[in-house]
């Protein structure tokens, strides 16, 4: 068999076993969503403890994007690479976010939870903020890198000041790739929280009936949050091409 | 003739590489110098000291002075004001995210002006002055970066005079410019002398030559030698290596 028609006939059946595996799970998850337990979320399962961490995670996930960035512009375009403020600012974002997930997890729970009289919306504000800043500053330093030193030089050249220069060139050229990167942090949280969230209710909840968990409507949200935000990514992306 | 820029003993160094080796010249108003040389011999560094651009360059170091109408360059310090009075257009186009209208009337939205008829009789003289007007007047509202590359060096150049400088940096202007576009902005250029000085760095010798009133040669950060464009030009220029250059031998 030629090595082409191997390769051919292994996507072939990789696409067939994803295709039946949504399938399957699409099947047993829709009629979980139909029921109308969508947006109920008393559920104890593990679509709802999702369901339920959304719900925070939205207004949490605005605020942290927004002071990623303004953090990024900040070590970027004010102050020098060489200059004591950068390099240990930088070196601890990037001790940071070179931190496996998990521990964060474990931080959240052993610090936020048992340690603190914090309640249960900054428990989740401060875990989530800590792992997704420093992945979504990374991103943001690198996009912003990536603008052409000309691109300065031109506006510069014209008599503009710096923030003139940020919001109106260095900005525009790199919102498509920051937006990528902060899609790339969500996503990455998205896909943690989902395995944490499907462990913990197993481990800490005796089933009553057959099929408590829904863990099929949870993979059908959870698709469907990672098909928009790829669509939203080519939207912005498009939107945003200046060449 | 009245000096406007006088440059004296300017040294240039990006950390250990020495781009500039103590040049001093004057630049007279209402002329266009040529500044020719070879890759390498710092012309480009030369301009970027004189708008102060090279500030952005990290790890470099400028000594000298360089005088703008008798004041050191260096102790002004509204460094914005001062690049306003110094237009600048780079090799490549620099397409900048807006619109063909925005992108002109950007340096003066910068520096305050707001009024919407001033704007607009800005753009359409400075898109006619760089050649473009013409072929953009019916789509000023489409993305500057969405046209080509030779229009997109005009609108460059348009941007450029868009604040009405004192000085115009031109640094190989013609790169991304077809042959025919490159003389209808050498008309432009011939005529914009009488409202401002010229500084064409260029590596077409017969564009210093068809252009300049005085060139200057520069050879490995040395200026090797400046004169009137019809000494530089002659078959005895001061230096040997300045005949070989424009002859062709090297470079």
């Amino acid at each position: 068999m030629k090595r082409s028609e191997l390769i051919f006939q292994s996507i072939a059946l990789i696409t067939l076993a994803v295709a039946f595996i949504l399938f399957w799970n699409f099947s047993k998850g829709v009629s979980f969503v139909e029921n109308g337990t969508l947006f109920d979320a008393t559920v104890t399962d593990s679509y709802s403890v999702l369901q339920e961490n959304l719900n925070r995670m939205i207004p949490i996930l605005l605020g942290a994007i927004l002071f990623s960035v303004a953090i990024a512009f900040y070590l970027e375009e004010y102050l020098a690479r060489t200059s004591w403020k950068y390099q240990i600012i930088a070196r601890q974002i990037a001790i940071l976010a070179s931190i496996p997930s998990l521990l964060y997890g474990i931080l959240g729970t052993y610090f936020f939870v048992f340690k603190t009289e914090f309640g249960s919306f900054f428990t989740h504000a401060l875990t989530f903020v800590l792992l997704v800043l420093p992945i979504t500053i990374q991103s943001t330093q690198r996009a912003i890198r990536g603008v052409d030193i000309s691109v300065r030089e031109a506006a510069y050249a014209l008599g503009a000041k710096r923030r003139h220069v940020i919001v109106h060139h260095v900005f525009p050229h790199a919102f498509s790739t920051i937006m990528a990167g902060i899609f790339i942090a969500i996503s990455r949280t998205l896909a943690i929280s989902a395995l944490i969230i499907v462990v913990y209710v197993w481990t800490e909840h005796t089933p009553q009936s057959g099929d408590p968990f829904h863990i099929p409507g949870s993979v059908i949200v959870l698709l469907l949050l990672s098909l928009l935000s790829s669509v939203l990514s080519s939207f912005l992306e498009a939107k945003t091409n200046w060449s | 003739m009245k000096t406007k820029i006088q440059v004296s003993d300017l040294k240039v160094h990006y950390g250990n590489i020495q781009a500039l080796n103590g040049i001093s010249f004057d630049v007279y108003e209402n002329e266009i110098l040529g500044i020719i040389g070879p890759a390498q011999s710092g012309k480009t560094t030369l301009l970027k000291v004189i708008n102060r651009t090279l500030e952005f360059a990290q790890g470099t170091t400028v000594e000298g002075s360089v005088q703008l109408d008798g004041v050191d360059i260096y102790s002004i310090r509204d460094v914005h004001g001062l690049r306003r009075r110094i237009g600048m257009v780079l090799p490549l186009p620099v397409g900048l995210p807006l619109s063909i209208y925005d992108n002109v009337a950007f340096a003066p939205r910068t520096a305050g002006m707001r009024k919407k008829a001033e704007l607009d009789e800005i753009v359409e003289r400075c898109l006619q002055q760089a050649a473009l007007w013409d072929e953009v007047k019916d789509r000023l509202d489409s993305l500057g970066t969405k046209l080509s590359g030779g229009q997109q060096q005009r609108l460059t150049i348009a941007r450029a005079l868009s604040h009405q400088p004192e000085i115009l940096c031109l640094d190989e202007f013609s790169i991304a410019v077809d042959p025919i576009t490159t003389m209808r902005i050498e008309d432009v250029l011939k005529t914009l002398k009488d409202e401002m000085t010229i500084l064409l760095v260029t590596n077409l010798v017969q564009q210093a030559k068809r252009l300049a009133n005085r060139t200057a040669f520069m050879l490995n950060g040395d200026l090797i030698e400046i004169d009137d464009t019809d000494v530089i030009f002659s078959d005895n220029p001061a230096s040997q290596s300045t005949f070989d250059y424009i002859t062709g031998n090297f470079g």
